[in-house]
């Protein structure tokens, strides 16, 4: 025996892991070399947590069962797959056509694992788990399936890896590496597609395998499908058909190799140069979750990412590909415009005298402010603080009409929820085409339909929805007839175990509307949509402004002040009507679009996008979130409320705050909710609180809230492809 | 002179142990307080004054695959970046730029916490958002899921 082992015996730890880490001499194990066979290890093992931090849903906690996965017993729900046993216990299994947000398809056979005494390998993302299988994802059965397909798969896909946009997050890239084999057996030619077009979002290069079999139920339209058999198959759309779905963009995401990529983002850069700051989105009130990934000072694209609650794991195509318009139209300079109508670049120092001295000039109930859709919370709160330390209260959010109800926080947000939706089994949907509205909305009711065959009905304009609705009326009558129980829709309401109101935030800007809120407070009463353990009674926001506006208590002292306003401050507010504006009106615009505002203003101040800077909004379910800076701001533009903040201190009544940490805790003082991020904030009281309505329902029907959902506020019109976008797509 | 020579290694390697362990607990010296780490390193006060995120960052949208999941980094908001006229290139005025992104990486919230609070940043926690998973089955495909409307 040697010294050296000799000294290693002596001092050998007394079982501790950190002294063995310390101490990096020679060990033997005599355990190792006995004769009698070792012990299962399993009560040492620590226990695995699921993959990606996952959550478990058990519908029903005594349909527990129990599976090995590599000898590791996981307690899973009866009914899962195999796959999902798998992922319970942390071992993740090579894939490319189950997505766990579709359906599953079970056709690209990657998944395929050994199970005990099954005499072939298991196709796991189909195979339910049966308590007690043993299934062994790590065995040379397993690992030899898995290169046998991948050499089918690799035998027709290209070698175009150093080019293609999906280089670098590509998981067949990935599953190659690690699954595949080190060499191929494939001689012949290989079989090349024709580039497809398929609308200005989505170009479809190469087709691997038969994965997109679980797009289409994504998108609830059949645009996209297979042509020919076998070698000769490729994916297309029938008969040169655009696709036409919102959420189009999302097959991007889906589609695990490079078969379909994003058109704005080909060949503009590669993944690895970009940083992705995870921020959230503000074209629509759902406030989607997303990654704004940049090349230095550019935005690049956007993806989704995960939230349950919110977006699931896709986003609107308008979230997706507004970004160019980041980059085009911007306002770069403090600017006043001349006596000859143009506009000529000052500093901030003499822009800011100027704004300061014509306020100065009017009497206080002679200013408005208004906020603009995309404001954020901060920006919105020194505004207001601005205005009222001026002596005017007309301020206002644009959206939500001339009169806002902002008493009762139930009466202007969703008060289900947008994951609860899926609850619901009847929706009535109110004046409201969430397609358009907010597709990721209209994506879970569509879900909600196909899944638990819910039924929707609907009262507005005629319109088409991508699952099966009922078109009761296009008025406020129908809507007495239902509050009133004289119409067939009633017995329907009445028998739902879940019933869903959701009421369309462009009723906000009619004359009747609280006499239209009455009429659907009186449905919820009569159809029990309100319990205490079901609140049912929904209204869909449009901007992502609105919510928090209303929280903030944005509300116009008086309907008429645009009539008799002298100066106008527009943060950002585009939609206004200011036709009724008198000529000698002073009109400040504040923004980053040379948009519709620019056009009437005499001042403009340059501020930053929604991609640049750190803003607080509220979406339509009442969760607040929090932006954050991706790029750097333009030109010489700065965030909204520091602007305010200055021209504050400029005009002689300097707001108490110059942090952005010191003006969330004055938004505390206000609406504490603002503040717990990431929280869904539920409304307390009930409408029911409310005093009767003394106004008449009006005969006009409902209008449609937004004529064209790809351009819906400053970024998206200035978006080159939400215009091709809306040429092709909405073209009747 | 062998049992000696073994009896002076194990003497040496109990003494590197014992120290070790002090210096692992409780040694005055390797205490770190707060903002600490920063004042010694030479870093510029500005840069000991910042304001962080903390992060756990999502799955890429267009992989499956969990492997990067689950760490957690730290954002330093940092925007001061510009194309340089010279050759193209991005510049940045900021040293942090692009710490965060490639730099730093930590395998749980708290220590990412620790880290900050050690060099000072004020810092701000992202909620981390995890998947649910609901069991799902081949056969509901074909399930019959009552009369259409």
């Amino acid at each position: 025996m040697g010294l050296g082992l000799l000294a290693s015996r002596l001092i050998r730890p007394q079982k501790t892991a950190a002294r063995n880490l310390l101490l990096r001499s020679i060990v033997t194990k005599p355990e190792l070399q006995s004769a009698e066979p070792a012990t299962t290890p399993q009560p040492d093992l620590p226990p695995r947590t699921p993959l990606a931090g996952a959550r478990v849903h058990f519908p029903n906690p005594d349909d527990a069962i129990e599976v090995f996965v590599d000898g590791y017993p996981v307690k899973i729900p009866k009914g899962m797959t195999v796959l999902q046993a798998c992922e319970v216990a942390g071992v993740d299994i090579p894939r490319f056509c189950y997505h766990s947000r579709l359906s599953i398809a079970g056709n690209c056979r990657m998944c395929l694992v050994e199970v005990e005494k099954s005499p072939k390998p298991v196709a796991s993302c189909a195979m339910p788990a049966l308590p007690g299988m043993k299934i062994k994802t790590d065995t040379p059965v397993a690992k030899k399936a898995r290169e046998g397909v991948m050499e089918f798969l690799l035998m027709n896909h290209p070698l175009d890896c150093p080019i293609c946009d999906q280089g670098g997050e590509c998981d067949l890239q990935d599953q190659s590496m690690a699954f595949g084999s080190d060499r191929g057996r494939f001689t012949e030619v290989k079989r090349s597609v024709v580039d497809k077009n398929l609308g200005p979002l989505c170009c479809d290069m190469i087709k691997l395998g038969r994965v997109l079999w679980g797009i289409v139920k994504l998108l609830g339209v059949q645009d996209l499908g297979m042509l020919g058999r076998g070698s000769g198959e490729e994916i297309g759309t029938y008969v040169e058909k655009l696709m036409t779905s919102e959420l189009s963009g999302n097959v991007i995401d889906i589609c695990p190799v490079g078969a379909l990529t994003s058109k704005p983002f080909a060949f503009k850069a590669r993944n690895w140069e970009l940083k992705g700051t995870e921020t959230i989105d503000v074209t629509d009130a759902v406030g989607s979750n997303i990654r704004i990934d940049s090349r230095g000072p550019e935005v690049m694209r956007i993806t989704p990412r995960l939230n349950e609650d919110i977006n699931e794991e896709w986003i609107s195509d308008k979230t997706r590909f507004c970004y160019d318009g980041l980059k085009r139209q911007r306002l770069n300079d403090p600017m006043i415009r001349g006596a000859d109508g143009r506009f000529k670049a000052v500093s901030w120092h003499d822009v800011l005298a100027v704004v300061a001295e014509i306020a100065h000039q009017v009497k206080p109930e002679e200013m408005v402010g208004i906020a603009g859709k995309l404001s954020d919370a901060e920006s919105m709160m020194a505004l207001k603080d601005f205005l009222n330390k001026m002596g005017s209260n007309n301020v206002w959010c644009e959206g939500n009409g001339p009169s806002p109800n902002a008493d009762l926080r139930s009466g202007y947000i969703m008060n289900t929820g947008i994951n609860g939706l899926e609850n619901a089994d009847v929706f009535l949907l109110v004046g409201t085409q969430p397609r358009v509205e907010a597709a990721m909305v209209n994506a879970r009711i569509r879900k909600t339909v196909r899944g638990s065959n819910a039924k929707v009905a609907y009262v507005g304009p005629p319109t088409e929805f991508n699952y099966d609705c009922e078109h009761l009326g296009t008025g406020p009558e129908t809507l007495t007839e239902i509050a009133e129980g004289r119409h067939s829709f009633c017995s329907t309401l009445s028998n739902a175990k879940n019933p869903a109101i959701i009421v369309g935030a462009g009723l906000f800007e009619r004359s009747d509307k609280d006499a239209i809120f009455s009429a659907v407070e009186a449905i919820a009463k009569n159809g029990n949509v309100v319990r205490p353990d079901w609140n049912g009674f929904n209204v869909l926001l449009l901007n992502a402004a609105q919510a928090a506006a209303l929280d903030l208590g944005l509300v116009p002292e008086s309907s008429q002040s645009i009539e008799s306003a002298k100066f106008v401050y527009l943060m950002g507010a585009d939609d206004v009507d200011l036709e009724k504006l008198p000529n000698d009106a002073f009109v400040v615009y504040q923004g980053h679009h040379g948009d519709r505002g620019v056009y009437r203003a005499n001042v403009v101040l340059p501020a930053s996008a929604f991609s640049e800077k750190e803003g607080t909004y509220e979406n339509t379910e009442g969760c607040t979130q929090q932006t954050l800076p991706a790029v750097p701001t333009v030109g010489d533009a700065r965030d909204d409320w520091k602007i305010i903040r200055a021209l504050s201190e400029v005009a002689g009544v300097k707001l108490p705050y110059d942090t952005v940490g010191a003006i969330r805790s004055r938004i505390k003082t206000v609406a504490p909710n603002l503040l717990s991020v990431e929280e869904r904030e539920p409304a307390t009281f009930w409408a029911s609180l409310k005093p009767d309505a003394t106004q008449k329902t009006s005969s006009t029907p409902f209008k449609a809230a937004i004529e064209n959902f790809y351009m819906t506020d400053s970024i998206t019109r200035a978006s080159k492809i939400m215009a091709q976008c809306s040429a092709l797509l909405l073209k009747k | 002179m062998a049992s000696s020579r073994v009896l002076s290694l194990t003497r040496a390697h109990r003494l590197a142990l014992l120290s070790s362990r002090r210096w692992l607990s409780s040694h005055p010296l390797a205490e770190v307080n707060p903002c600490e780490v920063g004042m010694i390193s030479g870093i510029p006060e500005q840069h000991l004054r910042r304001r962080v995120i903390i992060y756990s960052p999502a799955r890429t949208a267009t992989q499956q695959g969990s492997g990067k999941v689950g760490r957690w980094k730290i954002n330093f908001l940092s925007t001061q970046k510009w194309e340089n006229p010279l050759m193209g290139w991005t510049s940045t005025g900021d040293p942090y730029a692009n710490v965060g992104e490639a730099g730093l990486d930590f395998e749980s919230e708290e220590a990412a916490k620790a880290f900050a609070e050690k060099h000072g940043w004020e810092y701000e926690v992202k909620k981390r958002h995890t998947p649910l998973l609901k069991p799902k089955s081949y056969a509901g495909n074909f399930k019959w899921k009552g009369p259409a409307n």
